[in-house]
């Protein structure tokens, strides 16, 4: 029997970076993600032909390099669909499959959070990620007037991209007001600095207006634009726009894959702590050496600490102290009929509908928040926030329960028509 | 037109190969992409398979269209048929 493959699911830096050094170390390694070609989120790669975006472009052609050298097997346009408690692992999509990996590495990257706004659920309002992915793969600005809201250094980044690319956006709306402590900044390290000041040499020479302490607090559809309320601290404005990029910083992304006895279950970079590129490159390497050395010689994972976590830790506390707001506490200033689940429909009034302090059955059961295909993975903060006395505190990990499998939606199709290499039939025969 | 095309209800929209179903519908000036079972409208949210909210049919499936990509005479539509009796 062939040794069995490590399953890297994610194959941006941390999911890279890790099969790199399994392979290196003679594991046999699968990476899968649903996009079709290997980037993730911060080096998403162009269209064929297409200009690159990405900056730090030579960290990411040095790292595929590097991959493309090594036995490394690639899954493109499929999803992970979850891990049973017997330690099978499901592939959909281009690549169907049951396997029994030796281990599962989960990179899945962060995820976007968004504050739901009246308006929020529109066509053409997406997460500002949605727009830099666009950006990205087109080469080309996103086409029309567009708004930026929300919260967060990202904001500036798809700004200053976007103006780069001949469209700069109308507006830039941000919660916090993260120049008014310069100094705050000049203890970020220099790399960020660095960035953040070209960013900004860019939105300033375009003129682009940056509107800081302020608020989209409605989105309006009016033919085919968007009207967008604004409301700053100078008085209330209006923006008509084609689209608005939403952001409100991004949140750890772990999938809920919870441990499994049957095989080690690891998550390394952004899914597992929000760090950041260069510290999603590190622990993806630390964490393949530590796995391979473990499967290798039968011993438990050591991971050696790596200052480079430690450093970049430091920059994003500092970063979360310059983008600090109070923001949050509009949520119950929210009209009672703003979408809260957007899975499921789940409004505010459903939710203040369950009393106060619902628990988490009450939730699922009665207010089906959680039950949609997301699995609450993006209403999950806003539900609890929303329930909360203080609704800027940080909300629970699991707000909503813990997921299940299948964590993405597949097709039944998919699953029957899987090959299995598990050794066990294709298809679960409980029940039948 | 030359080169390969996708089918979006009575529209015929050119792609770039490789490119996302949700792109090429966006460059073409489609954003809602039909009503959603529960009132949320159909349309690109997350931009990255996460949201599923941008749900359309594709081959009798009903697929992400942001993570699906296009081929040549590819036909799509919205997740639910509109009922315009
Ligand atoms: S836009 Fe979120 S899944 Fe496609």
């Amino acid at each position: 029997m062939t040794k069995a493959q490590v399953l890297v699911v994610g194959a941006g830096l941390a999911g890279v970076g890790a099969a790199v050094e399994l392979a290196r170390a003679g594991q046999p390694v699968l990476v899968a993600d649903r996009a079709p070609r290997a980037g993730g989120a911060i080096h998403r790669q162009p269209l064929p032909g297409r200009a690159a975006i990405s900056s730090h472009a030579a960290r990411w052609d040095r790292l595929i390099a590097e991959a493309q050298a090594l036995p490394i097997d690639w899954a493109f346009e499929t999803k992970f669909a979850g891990l049973d408690h017997t330690g099978t692992a499901l592939l959909s999509g281009a690549t169907n499959r049951l396997m029994r990996p030796a281990a599962l590495v989960l990179a899945l990257g962060a995820r976007e959070a968004v504050r739901p706004r009246t308006g929020w659920t529109l066509p053409n309002v997406t997460t500002a990620g949605a727009l830099q992915i666009e950006l990205k793969t087109q080469g080309l600005a996103p086409q029309g007037r567009v708004l930026l809201a929300g919260n967060g250094p990202l904001l500036i980044a798809v700004a200053a991209q976007m103006t780069r690319l001949g469209n700069p956006p109308v507006a830039i709306v941000e919660s916090a007001a993260p120049f008014a402590h310069p100094l705050h900044s000049l203890a970020l390290p220099l790399s960020y600095l660095r960035e953040a000041a070209g960013y900004m040499a860019t939105l300033i020479r375009a003129r682009v207006p940056i509107l800081t302490r302020a608020e989209v607090v409605a989105i309006r559809a009016e033919g085919t634009a968007l009207s967008v309320r604004v409301e700053t601290p100078k008085g209330p404005r209006v923006f008509t726009v084609d689209r608005v990029g939403l952001h409100d910083g991004i949140r750890k992304n772990d999938g809920g894959v919870t441990a499994c006895a049957a095989v080690p279950v690891l998550a390394l970079g952004d899914c597992a702590e929000v760090l950041g590129a260069r510290a999603a490159l590190a622990s993806g390497r630390a964490g393949g050496i530590a796995l391979a050395r473990a499967l290798t010689n039968g011993t438990p994972r050591e991971t050696v600490p790596s200052t480079t976590l430690v450093r970049e830790r430091a920059a994003q506390q500092r970063l979360a102290r310059i983008y600090a707001h109070d923001a949050m506490a509009r949520l119950a200033d929210l009209p009672g009929g703003t979408v809260i689940c957007r899975c499921e429909g789940g409004t505010l009034d459903d939710l203040r509908a369950l009393g106060p302090t619902p628990r988490v059955r009450e939730l699922r059961l009665l207010g089906r928040f959680g039950m949609g295909p997301c699995q609450g993975r993006s209403c999950g903060e806003w539900v609890a926030r929303a329930s909360a006395d203080d609704p800027g505190l940080p909300p629970p990990d699991t707000p909503l329960g813990r997921a299940r499998w299948p964590l993405a939606p597949i097709a039944i199709a998919d699953l029957i028509a899987a090959t299995s290499d598990t050794g066990a039939a294709p298809l679960p025969s409980e029940g039948t | 037109m030359s080169g390969p095309v996708i089918y979006w209800r009575d529209r015929i929209l050119a792609f770039t190969p490789g490119e996302s179903v949700a792109h090429a519908l966006t460059r073409a000036g489609i954003a809602a992409f039909g009503p959603g079972p529960v009132g949320v409208p159909r349309a690109v949210f997350c931009g990255i398979g996460q949201c599923q909210m941008c749900l359309v049919q594709i081959d009798g499936r009903t697929v992400e269209a942001c993570l699906t990509l296009c081929r040549d005479g590819l036909r799509v539509g919205p997740e639910q048929e509109i009922n315009h009796d």
